[in-house]
């Protein structure tokens, strides 16, 4: 993991799109991107408890003229759908989701969740893109940060081991 | 206690704090004791209080008051140790406990059974939380919470009677784009202004 350049062009792809309010809850995968993002003193990092909150704290923020994310594992994503229809859906509000994809091809944990994830998203209108090749992690993640602001929906962005850099070589 | 009185005391109390309520009761009546765009309804059951968090985060220097129920709290109870971990001062969550489901036909809610939700802040780590047994007793400990020196907690006995107010006059689309004019202007800021057309820039 260590060198791996995905967390860092991650967190410099958010503070280029000006983003300076993240709610996020741990994956071991997700472990050097959340250093860095509360180690960062330009972002109001708020460590959750349950994913479903952050919606509301990242609803609040953006109420009050914050660029808000999230960062969290496609679980989190489930334990978040009624927020994001009866308060994000409802009041057409933009958020940036950062989901670790779980599951995915090439990703041992998780299959099920892994299988579920793009069809939840697609059903509920949410825009997704994959992350793969950390050297598209700061354009993508500034386009998505713009489509969200001007689509007033959240948009996903999917988090995968490639992108984030693999614990043990072959893993 | 009724609902009302002790809105009537928050009313008197709250200046321009920026206010979340929630479903049912709580929300058209308050509207009715401080009209105005500086309120926020919430849709979504258990969101009131993170979603107060999110502003109080975003606006430090501005009071905050969510305005929550006992079902909505008990869906959302993590809320309570997340908003301990951040302790904002300009946060003040009061829980209106009538002990009932009220909007889905008075169903009783834990708190009826012994859940103290007042204990459940402090063991959450919320230090100053503490019911108030009387409109007078409500007036006290809310303006003491308004002092901006920790985030505070609450909680108020309430019957479940309603008041005769009006309808919410706004749909939820309506209500966020006038709380944020409401805060572009009393804040002075620019939140929802969009770029310039390339077609208008020049070089």
């Amino acid at each position: 993991m260590t060198g791996h350049p995905g967390p860092e062009m991650i967190v410099e792809g958010l503070k280029e799109a000006g983003v300076d309010l993240v709610a996020t809850l741990p994956d071991i995968n997700l472990h050097a991107l959340l250093e860095r993002v509360s180690a960062d003193p330009g972002i109001i990092h708020v460590p959750l408890c349950r994913e479903e909150e952050g919606i509301g704290i990242c609803t609040g923020g953006y109420l009050v003229g914050k660029k808000c994310a999230m960062i969290m594992q496609n679980g989190g994503l489930f334990n978040s759908v009624n927020g994001i229809v009866s308060t994000l859906l409802q009041y057409n509000l933009p958020l940036l989701l950062l989901v670790y994809f779980a599951g995915d091809v090439g990703d041992r944990s998780f299959s099920t969740n892994g299988a579920m994830t793009q069809p939840v998203l697609d059903a509920l209108g949410i825009r997704h893109f994959i992350l793969r090749d950390p050297d598209e992690a700061k354009t993508l993640i500034k386009r998505t940060q713009v489509l969200t602001q001007d689509y007033k929906r959240p948009v996903a962005v999917l988090l995968t081991k490639d992108a984030l850099g693999r614990r043990r070589p072959g893993e | 206690m009724k609902r009302i009185e002790c809105f009537k005391v928050m009313a008197d109390l709250a200046g321009d704090a920026l206010v979340v309520t929630g479903a049912g009761g709580n929300t058209v009546e308050w509207y009715a004791c401080r009209p105005g765009d500086g309120n926020f309804r919430v849709r979504t059951m258990g969101l009131v209080s993170s979603i107060a968090l999110g502003i109080a985060l975003g606006l430090p220097h501005r009071q905050v008051v969510a305005i929550d129920g006992d079902g909505s709290l008990l869906m959302n109870l993590c809320s309570l140790p997340t908003i301990a971990r951040k302790n904002p001062p300009n946060l003040t969550h009061v829980v209106l406990d009538n002990e009932v489901y009220e909007a889905s036909g008075e169903i009783d809610t834990a708190t009826g059974a012994g859940t103290d939700l007042v204990d459940m802040a402090r063991a959450a780590g919320i230090r100053r939380a503490s019911w108030a047994g009387s409109p007078d007793e409500l007036r006290t400990v809310f303006s003491e919470a308004l002092d901006g020196r920790d985030a505070a907690f609450i909680g108020l006995k309430v019957e479940t009677s309603r008041s005769e107010v009006p309808p919410y006059p706004m749909d939820e689309v309506e209500n966020k784009y006038r709380f944020i004019r409401h805060v572009e202007k009393t804040e002075g800021m620019n939140i929802l202004s969009m770029p310039m057309p390339v077609s208008f820039l020049k070089g």
